[in-house]
């Protein structure tokens, strides 16, 4: 779990810090108590936050393709107890994102993403739902508005990022 | 003109300056809350960068040509003419007028008479009253009648009235009739030239660190309670034993248990590395068994040969800050991970040592509120030929820096007063 | 009779399709509390914060920001039942207010579609609005059928407290207001350990076995304490504490089984509305939940 290589540019980590909370990162002075908070940590030795921060500061971009980092639960227990108040698994997500382009991303994930793009929600709502929702006598909510989310996203270009990933995990959602 | 300075809290930086300006021919008013001076040195036992009792350091004279320090328990600080002591003293109130301080002072009665008692300690031998000491760590006692460390100076005793039953006892076999179980607080006001704080800090109860699990258990201590049960005079004489009495084979420390913390407190404590050092190497020498969990070791040049010492003596150091320590069939478990070999640890022992942060007391005053800054210490130089601070008040440091500043802070003070730049 | 509050309701997913009796009770209890929950048709998925973000982040807060910006067309405060939809908003709102750059970059999005994001909007949970806003004095009044005699863990789960910069609850280690509302239903409050542990939910996709491990452990040690039952603000804990729950516990003691109350559906049953929540039973919980509404005993 050393780092095994580094880029040499500085391209993952100056776009880290870009991000918004991004520079929380150099905040880190990479004392462990993330890892020694992080339940996932605590099942998986392979998996240590302060690590992967550390390759977020040498700009080593093989974290991108970590599967690993998919496994952080954003539950924030690591942040809670961090004395930098660095935005552990925010800077984790952004990881992710890195990571999307080389099909880092669960299959369920993905699916959620281009249900959301399709049909403005995560589930695919059908008639039941529909009708139990009627005899609860709970009011109906309308269809979302999937043209907006079309066209907010338009200069983002996420719809188009999508339809060439394909997720190296493969089978189906566990849901 | 005689200059009068009232220099405020008998630590040992408070007791320094006090003695460099009354031997310059200033007056000086030395004020301290508690009813003994020395503040947090009384806990300490024996000190770095010599070993020393930090009550009695003429000895380091080869190290600090002996005028830095002297021994409180031998010092002239109750008898010099130009210097006046008032212990277990509050300041009510301080006024500037034309150029001069007036400060309203009320002192709580000691209930024993300082000009009369001649330390025959009678008195505590037949009081019945027994109550827990707060310089003990493992239960031991005292008397209503008491003193708080027997090297406290004033060596007179005082009585603890919120537990004296008024039984009598005490003033019926005193000889010389010094106890007045009627004494009143009394108040006074002191005009002053100048003001020195010199009221240091203290170490933080880290009742509400999330993670240390401190309230939880008595095996969960600070470093100033491990002080107090390495230390020969105290209640456990020196053997350091866990709260159900087995004596200690294992003890792990926690540095910056609260220091360099956003959430707790922002600053690094200064001392506590070198201070976690000297227990460490002392606890060795009892063969017991140390683990300092650390971020990473902040200690004086003067000091550097306790690090040499602890890495000789077998100290064990893991570079990771814990995230928790949690009681497990009545143990503290330190949860950690040792970022050089990369593996989390659940590392058990007997004892858990927490270096906890050093806070301003000044901050607890409000009428010293005016002349602090950030955190709520102050500058050496408050004001010009006015205020002025010294010792731990200016921020956390160790004794020989504390001293050191009191010198210069003595000096300062005496130009700027006569004038003499 | 004092008059209705109303509050935006932003539905999100999984509480309108998936758990509509999350829905149906919470609904219930507001109105014996002068509360009533408008829906807005131009709210879409909030969107979810745990995998869409890893997803792309920049979309995520963009969509995210819109859902805020129709809340504030509203202008009133915005409820979420689901801590997923809560903690996307609050979080994307909280970011917005702190950063200008982020904000600007936003409305111009925003702009192609007509609306504007300001950071005004006050967001809030189910905890909010029944323990600020309500308080418990006047709930209190509510309850005709007090749960003496029962214990329950109250499970907050990580994205309805954190961060609490956003959030703005009342602790991210010791959260309380679940707990003063459990007992204000006249229940104990279980002690267990790893009060704030998460449920395990978010790493399904990724590595369900991991997550089960941490579902187990959560069970495990809220068995320890001798609750009666597991008590929950969030569809996605829900799910993962009763639907999985079996796979999970076959990790300890495949015999263990522990009901799972949505914090809606048990005041609703001390509030003297038992038999709506009986009606959903079989068809929503999967861990049985007819032994523990018996103990509660008596036709409600
Ligand atoms: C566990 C521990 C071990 C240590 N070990 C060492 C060591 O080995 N070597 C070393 O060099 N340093 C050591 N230190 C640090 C050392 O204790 C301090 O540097 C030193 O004691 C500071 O002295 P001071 O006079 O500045 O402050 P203090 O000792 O804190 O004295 C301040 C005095 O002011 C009084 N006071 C405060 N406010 C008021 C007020 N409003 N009115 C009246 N009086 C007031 C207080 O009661 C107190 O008596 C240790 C510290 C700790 C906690
Ligand atoms: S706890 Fe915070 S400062 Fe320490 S290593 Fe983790 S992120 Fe860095
Ligand atoms: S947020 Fe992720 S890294 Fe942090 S404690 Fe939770 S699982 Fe671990
Ligand atoms: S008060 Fe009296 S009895 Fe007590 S120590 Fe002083 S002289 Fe002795
Ligand atoms: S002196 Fe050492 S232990 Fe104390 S706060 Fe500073 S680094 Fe931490």
């Amino acid at each position: 779990m050393v780092v095994r290589r580094s880029t040499s540019d500085l391209a993952f980590r100056n776009w880290v810090l870009e991000q918004p909370e991004g520079e929380t990162l150099l905040r880190c002075y990479q004392c462990g108590r993330c890892t020694s908070a992080c339940p996932v940590a605590a099942i998986d030795n392979s998996f240590n936050p302060r690590l992967f921060l550390q390759k977020i500061l040498l700009a080593d971009e093989s974290l991108a393709e970590e599967q690993l980092v998919w496994t952080c639960l954003t539950c924030e227990q690591c942040e809670v107890r961090c004395p930098e108040h660095v935005k552990i698994p925010h800077l984790l997500i952004l990881a992710k994102v890195r990571g999307l382009v080389g099909g880092n991303i669960p299959q369920a994930a993905l699916d959620r993403a281009r249900a959301i793009l399709a049909g403005g929600r995560i589930i695919m709502v059908n008639e039941s739902m529909l009708k139990t929702r009627d005899k609860m006598g709970l009011p109906d909510l309308g269809q979302p508005p999937v043209d907006q989310i079309a066209s907010v996203l338009k200069e983002i270009g996420l719809a188009k990022k999508l339809e060439n990933v394909e997720s190296v995990y493969g089978g189906g959602s566990n849901e | 003109m005689t200059k009068t300075v009232v220099v405020i809290g008998a630590g040992l930086a408070g007791i320094q300056v006090t003695q460099q300006l009354t031997d310059l021919g200033v007056t000086v008013h030395l004020i301290e809350k508690e009813s003994i001076i020395g503040g947090l040195a009384t806990h300490l036992g024996r000190v770095f960068p010599t070993g020393d009792c930090a009550l009695c350091l003429d000895a380091c004279e080869e190290l600090f040509d002996g005028h830095h320090r002297r021994c409180q328990y031998r010092s002239l600080l109750t008898s010099k003419k130009n210097l006046k002591l008032y212990t277990q003293t509050e300041i009510r109130s301080i006024t500037e007028v034309d150029g001069k301080f007036s400060l309203s002072i009320k002192s709580h009665p000691r209930y024993v008479l300082l000009d009369r008692c001649v330390v025959c300690l009678e008195c505590i031998n037949v009081c019945d009253v027994e109550i827990p000491d707060e310089y003990a760590i493992r239960g031991g006692t005292r008397k209503a009648i008491y003193r708080p460390i027997s090297q406290g100076v004033p060596l007179v005793p005082l009585i603890d009235m919120d537990h004296c039953t008024q039984c009598g006892k005490c003033v019926e076999v005193c000889g010389v009739d010094a106890i007045d179980l009627a004494e009143k607080a009394k108040t006074r006001t002191i005009k002053a030239d100048a003001l020195i704080l010199a009221t240091g800090v203290e170490e933080k109860i880290p009742l509400n660190l999330p993670g240390y699990a401190y309230s939880e258990s008595d095996d969960i201590i600070t470093q100033r309670e491990l002080a107090r049960l390495i230390d020969p005079t105290g209640d456990t004489d020196g053997q350091v034993i866990t709260s159900s009495g087995d004596a200690a084979a294992k003890v792990t420390m926690i540095l910056c248990a609260g220091s360099r913390d956003l959430e707790a407190t922002e600053y690094c404590s200064q001392a506590c590395c070198t201070y976690s050092l000297k227990h460490a190497n002392m606890l060795r020498d009892k063969e017991i068994d140390v683990t300092i969990c650390y971020m990473d070791l902040r200690v004086q040049k003067a000091s550097n040969h306790y690090l040499d010492l602890a890495r000789e003596k077998g100290v064990k150091f893991l570079r990771g800050k814990p995230d928790r320590v949690v009681v497990r069939n009545g143990k503290p478990t330190t949860i950690v991970e040792d970022t050089q070999t990369q593996q989390r640890m659940e590392i058990e022992s007997d004892i858990v040592v927490l270096a906890s942060p050093l806070s301003p007391l000044a901050s607890q005053s409000e009428v010293l509120a005016d002349f602090l800054g950030e955190y709520g210490f102050a500058l050496r130089v408050v004001k010009e030929g006015r205020v002025y601070a010294c010792g731990t008040a200016t921020g956390p440091e160790d004794i020989p820096t504390s001293i050191a500043e009191a010198n210069a802070i003595a000096l300062r003070v005496y130009a700027d007063l006569e004038g003499g730049r | 009779m004092s008059k209705m509050k109303t509050y935006t309701y932003f539905p999100g997913c999984m509480v309108p399709f998936r758990l509509p009796h999350f829905e149906l009770a919470a609904r219930a209890v507001l109105k014996k509390l002068d509360i009533e929950l408008e829906a807005n048709p131009g709210h879409a998925c909030c969107p979810e914060p745990t995998t869409f973000t890893g997803v792309d982040f920049e979309a995520w807060i963009t969509l995210a920001a819109r859902n805020v910006a129709v809340s504030e067309t509203t202008g009133l405060e915005t409820l979420s039942l689901c801590s997923g939809c809560f903690h996307t908003l609050a979080v994307a709102n909280h970011m917005i207010q702190e950063d200008e750059n982020l904000k600007g970059r936003i409305n111009e999005r925003l702009k192609t579609v007509g609306l504007k994001v300001t950071g005004r909007l006050i967001v809030k949970n189910i905890l909010h609005v029944l323990h600020g806003d309500v308080g418990l004095e006047r709930i209190k009044k509510e309850i005709t059928h007090p749960l003496t005699g029962l214990k329950f863990a109250p499970h907050y789960g990580c994205h309805l407290v954190r961060p609490l910069e956003a959030t703005h609850m009342d602790d991210a280690e010791q959260p309380k207001w679940m707990d003063d509302l459990i007992e204000v239903t006249g229940a104990e409050v279980a002690d267990f350990e790893d009060k704030m542990a998460c449920c395990g939910a978010p790493i399904m996709p990724s590595d369900a076995d991991k997550a089960f491990t941490l579902t187990a452990d959560r069970i495990e040690k809220i068995r320890a304490s001798g609750a009666d039952a597991i008590i929950v603000v969030c569809p996605t804990c829900y799910t993962q504490l009763e639907t999985q729950q079996k796979k999970a516990t076959a990790k300890f003691d495949p015999e263990y089984s522990i009901p799972v109350l949505y914090l809606g559906e048990l005041l609703a049953i001390s509030m003297g509305m038992k038999d709506m929540v009986i009606s959903n039973a079989r068809r929503y919980h999967r861990v049985k939940v007819g032994p523990l509404l018996e103990k509660i005993g008596g036709a409600a």
